[in-house]
């Protein structure tokens, strides 16, 4: 590995806290297409500080960039206050002016300079190293790393000094406001941030991984964690880890970096929405398929408990009279029997004990619907969580 | 007690009437359109008042006028003779509760503690007095076992009593609540009832967004008639009567008041 190649995993990391944080956020927010927005319609912004400072890394080019960014969000949320169109509609129309509006900037004055529109949209992450930060005439490496690096220290800052009002502001606007804490401070402050790490990053990472590298690895977080700070660490830790092992599959496969990235970023989300031990389709899909168990389990149990005639017990009529498949009937016999809830004789069904005990707190706690008699069941049986 | 310092900033009642609670001329617009028209309303400290009128009458609009959360278009309120910006850390605020999302990735302690972050002001942050005052208002609304519990895994009344719990612990001498009653069971809805009416006993000033008129006689001592217009505001045993229902409901507005 040489130092170009570490200077880009470097910078590509950065790169993906930077965005990861503000992308937590935004996605618990529900505001994860403000992003995208942002993204491109910062473009003119760019333009017009290129065209002043003819620089792509000049501090000056930031905040233009930022502040167009600032201006969609207020353009947005403009046409969506009148009422007329929703909000996703609202976004719809906002960014792809903007971005066109720079677009043709480009094509009519840019031509002949290092600013076209695939840059723009895929980043040149394998030349940022080239790009070299002189200071006296000593190289301190490359000017993107300075940039990014920059930006992720305020970022950092911000959020250490205002986490308590991100979280309350986020979660519960109004308290928020009747706290005295001013929601739109802190909602333009969070898009001022996202504005700023948006145009940082997009020299390095382009207009469509920034999205990404905002919003998928938070997503990914989401489903895996109902904590916030472990939220922001896991965003944090999918986002490092796509940058580093997308750059090592550009490598092999002798690809675009930043189209490999997102690739990760993609397969990381796709794992997780499977597999998340809670939330994930897999868990999801299992918890069903024994919640429906156990709720024939339950079944059985009652018609079992509210009746006493051995004809009404017996397998046989079991099969029939409850109207069961024999697969079903078979498995919610055996469930009920490895539980030790009921014993057999002559093939004539009873409740033990135990099984009689269960069939009267279940019903009771579905009547009742109190959680403290159900705690203890709660382990043993999916039906009673959630 | 330990509010000493709140007791400071309220003038004393003595000399002359202060309310709880003083609403001038308040008229608030949603484009243009009135949903409050020139709202007079006098709250005195101590009482335990329902605001009750049909959907649509602005009674959550009142509240977060009067809490600063929506800009009204005329008129001005204030607190115990200030203006509320003065007087935040005398005003506890339990939202609806479908007003926010519950997915929130944070436990009830959590939620609760929020409610101490006034006091702490900007950047500051909560520590082990907060989170003692937080697990105490906990066990006050019966939450405490469930102090680790993501919120989206609590009941619909688990989760009215947590909020419940966050304005208990901002420990403040006037609660706003909006229709804490929405889509809890009656286990919980006397639970929080009988801690209102705790409060009002230990001289709080305590207003609801109520929805449920049977119930209004048994629950509250004040009750405020909201619909646009202020159609009337005093005492439970001397307004809340079929005439003035059948101002803020419509014509004919039956309600069979059990004694």
């Amino acid at each position: 590995m040489n130092s170009a190649q570490l200077e880009i995993q470097i910078i590509a990391s950065l790169v993906a806290i930077a965005c990861a944080i503000p992308g937590t956020f935004l996605v618990l927010r529900k505001m994860a297409m403000i992003s995208d927005a942002i993204s491109h319609a910062i473009l003119p912004g760019i333009v017009i500080g290129f065209f002043i400072t003819q620089d792509l890394n000049s501090p000056v080019l930031i905040l233009l960039a930022a502040l167009t960014g600032i201006i969609t969000v207020v353009l947005v949320e403009y046409i969506q206050k009148t009422g007329l169109v929703k909000e996703d509609t609202a976004i719809g129309l906002v960014f792809p002016a903007l971005f066109s509006i720079g677009v043709i900037m480009i094509a009519k004055n840019a031509n002949d300079v290092h600013l076209d529109v695939d840059a723009v949209l895929l980043g040149e992450l394998a030349f940022a190293p080239f790009d070299r930060l002189l200071i006296g005439g000593t190289d301190v490496g490359p000017k993107s790393l300075w940039v990014v690096g920059s930006i992720l220290l305020i970022t950092i800052t911000l959020l250490i000094l205002f986490f308590k009002e991100l979280k309350v502001s986020t979660f519960d606007k109004g308290l928020t406001a009747s706290l005295g804490f001013s929601p739109a401070v802190i909602h333009y402050g969070l898009m001022s941030v996202s504005s700023v790490t948006t145009v940082g990053a997009f020299d390095a990472v382009g207009a469509i991984l920034v999205v990404a590298l905002m919003i998928a690895p938070a997503a990914s977080a989401y489903l895996l964690t109902t904590d916030l700070k472990k939220m922001l660490i896991l965003a944090i830790s999918f986002g490092v880890f796509s940058a580093i092992f997308g750059y090592w599959v550009a490598h092999c496969l002798d690809a675009s970096i930043a189209g490999s990235i997102t690739t990760i970023l993609g397969v990381v989300f796709l794992l997780v929405y499977l597999f998340a031990p809670s939330k994930g389709i897999i868990a999801v899909m299992y918890r069903e398929k024994q919640q429906r168990t156990e709720v024939s389990l339950l079944t059985f149990l009652l018609h079992l408990k509210n009746h006493d005639e051995v004809e009404e017990r017996h397998v046989n009529h079991l099969y029939e009279h409850i109207n069961w498949q024999k697969v079903r009937a078979k498995s919610v016999l055996d469930l009920a029997q490895k539980n030790n809830m009921i014993h057999m004789d002559n093939q004539v069904v009873s409740l033990t004990k135990k099984g009689d005990e269960f069939t009267s707190k279940a019903i009771n706690y579905i009547i009742t619907n109190e959680d403290a008699q159900i705690e203890d069941m709660k382990d043993d049986f999916f039906l009673f969580r959630g | 007690m330990r509010n000493e310092s709140k007791e400071d900033i309220k003038p004393s009642t003595a000399s002359e009437r202060v309310f709880a609670v003083k609403v001038d001329d308040l008229t608030v617009a949603y484009n243009y359109k009135p949903v409050l028209w020139d709202i007079d309303l006098e709250i005195p400290e101590g009482v335990l008042m329902a605001i009750v009128g049909p959907n649509g009458a602005g009674k959550s609009t009142l509240i977060k006028s009067i809490l600063g959360i929506l800009k009204p278009i005329a008129g001005s309120v204030t607190i115990y003779g200030k203006p509320y910006e003065k007087q935040r850390r005398l005003v506890a605020y339990v939202p609806q509760k479908g007003s926010v999302d519950w997915d929130f990735p944070t436990t009830a302690l959590d939620v609760v503690m929020m409610g101490t972050y006034g006091s702490l002001g900007w950047i500051k942050r909560p520590g082990q007095k907060e989170k003692k005052a937080s697990l105490e208002a906990l066990e006050k609304v019966g939450m405490l076992p469930f102090k680790n519990r993501q919120i989206s895994q609590l009941s619909g009344g688990q989760q009215q009593r947590i909020f419940l719990a966050r304005a208990l612990v901002q420990n403040a001498s006037i609660y706003f609540m909006d229709e804490p009653f929405q889509g809890v069971d009656a286990t919980t809805e006397i639970a929080i009832i009988n801690i209102l009416k705790e409060l009002r006993r230990a001289g709080k000033t305590v207003i609801v967004v109520h929805h449920d008129l049977q119930t209004v006689p048994e629950y509250f001592d004040w009750v405020t008639f909201l619909n646009v217009k202020k159609i009337a505001t005093g005492p439970v045993k001397d307004i809340f009567n079929d005439d003035n229902l059948t101002k803020t409901y419509g014509i004919n507005y039956q309600v069979s008041i059990q004694e």
